[in-house]
């Protein structure tokens, strides 16, 4: 045997090992790689497409207007027909639930565009001051200080929570009050989360939208006694509205958007304002 | 059948995966926040785990040992588990999609879980027959649950505690398991005077 064959003899033998090893990991890896093809051959699932075509229709801001978390959730909700509600995407307006009815083959839907509504009127010059508020300059702290620093437990803090949640500068903070602005809400309902007096509701978008602009359910003479412009549930509207749409909880009046008329009734009777026609 | 008890037993209490072995530590933590999530992620662990024993006790004793290609273990085992997981997950969609919902992202999670991989090479290492390597899988697996079980309930515990600020999260999380960990050694001689 010559040296050339003793020193190569142990390498030989390693190139055999190792091409033993790499030829039974590669045959398990095959045998695996074929079992898995037959089996999903066989058990394929014929997944739900929709779902992500629904998505491509979506805006895609992932607001939580529709009460999904997500547009994704909304499409997946759709998809498997669990809601056949095509209109309650409130950022995509009516684009968005012709073109969902377009892709359902519906008729397409009625779309109702909504913003969020701050049911207070009382702004600084409204409502007195109880005592001089110096804590976290946000509504929720201040809110569990007696009530807050100013009259009505009920009202406004204007400390900005909700402006803070809004993603969209729809809100602004004036004279100790939230105004929301119509062309800028989408309606995906942060603010209504934020408000720790669950003053701001989702209401539809209409230009004469009449709504009680109050949240203080006490008696006239407390309400009066704390701010100007509360509903002070003297129940003028009620009895004055021709197609039933207001009713008192407690003692506040609460107008039934469905049922309104826009008769303007309300609005003229009210005493105090608390009515407001308009956005 | 009492040294199938003793291992079932051992496994469970006395060398628990999660407890004594610290095995599969990201999912203990991950998972616990809640009994549903820990119970499917269980559930799918204790079924990996017992199918997994059943395939790669076969390869390691009839093709890598008689090859002398033991030092492959690893490697296959992987490659084996992640494949046997896809296959398994298939079919379940297929034939018993409220089962699939249920273990939902479970399935997929654990192709890499360390605790299936470990346990596989326990039954090597202890040269334990096939039979009493599918009793290992499913005392692990059922020692998992027990730890899963366990430790959640902690977990709402200390949420409700309000403990200091600075051990809030994680830190109190993981001085919890500590604890519950030291707890499990008081079964360090239940197996010798059980069986012994």
């Amino acid at each position: 045997m010559s040296v050339f064959n003793l020193l190569t003899l142990p390498l030989q033998l390693a190139v055999m090992d190792v091409v033993v090893a790499i030829l039974i990991v590669t045959g398990i890896a095959i045998v695996m790689g074929a079992l898995i093809l037959i089996v999903f051959h066989f058990f394929s699932v014929q997944g739900d497409t929709r779902e992500e075509e629904i998505v491509e229709l979506l805006p895609g801001v992932n607001c939580g207007g529709c009460g999904y978390s997500g547009c994704q959730a909304y499409a997946a909700a759709l998809a498997s027909e669990k809601d056949t509600d095509l209109s309650r995407c409130t950022a995509g307006g009516q684009e968005t639930a012709n073109s969902l009815a377009h892709y359902f083959g519906h008729a397409a839907a009625k779309f109702v565009p909504k913003m969020a509504i701050v049911h207070c009127q009382g702004s600084q010059d409204q409502v007195r001051v109880k005592y001089q508020y110096t804590g976290s300059m946000d509504c929720r702290t201040a809110t569990e200080l007696f009530g807050g620093p100013g009259s009505c437990a009920y009202g406004c803090l204007g400390y900005g929570d909700c402006y803070r949640a809004c993603k969209y500068d729809a809100i602004t903070i004036d004279n100790g009050l939230a105004h929301i602005h119509p062309e800028k809400c989408i309606a995906c309902g942060a603010c209504v989360k934020a408000c720790p007096r669950h003053l701001i509701q989702i209401e539809p978008k209409y230009s004469d939208l009449y709504t009680v602009r109050c949240m203080n359910p006490e008696p006239g003479a407390s309400v009066r006694q704390s701010c100007n412009i509360g509903c002070i549930g003297c129940g003028l509207c009620v009895k004055n509205c021709p197609s039933e749409a207001i009713h008192m909880e407690e003692k506040r009046a609460v107008i039934d958007v469905d049922k309104c008329t826009h008769c303007n009734r309300c609005y003229e009777v009210c005493p105090t304002k608390a009515i407001v026609k308009g956005l | 059948m009492q040294n199938l008890a003793m291992i079932l037993f051992s496994v469970i209490l006395v060398d628990n995966l999660v407890l004594s072995q610290f095995l599969g530590i990201c999912s203990f933590i991950g998972l616990t926040k809640n009994l549903k999530s820990s119970m499917g992620m269980s559930l799918a662990v204790t079924f990996v785990m017992v199918v997994s024993a059943a395939i790669t006790w076969p390869i390691y004793f009839y093709i890598l040992a008689p090859l002398g290609l033991q030092y492959l273990d690893n490697l296959v085992f992987i490659l084996v588990i992640a494949s046997t997981v896809q296959i398994i997950e298939a079919i379940i969609h297929k034939t018993a999609p409220a089962l699939y919902d249920s273990m939902g992202i479970f399935l997929p999670l654990i192709t890499t879980n360390c605790a299936i991989l470990g346990i596989m090479f326990v039954n090597i290492e202890s040269s334990y027959n096939f039979v009493e390597a599918l009793v290992n899988g499913l005392g692990a697996g059922l020692g998992y649950m027990l730890a899963m079980f366990l430790f959640t309930g902690v977990r709402q515990k200390i949420e409700d505690a309000n403990p200091p600020k600075f051990l809030q999260g994680l830190p109190i999380t993981l001085i919890a398991a500590g604890l519950v960990s030291m707890s499990f050694f008081g079964f360090k001689g239940l197996i010798e005077n059980l069986f012994g």
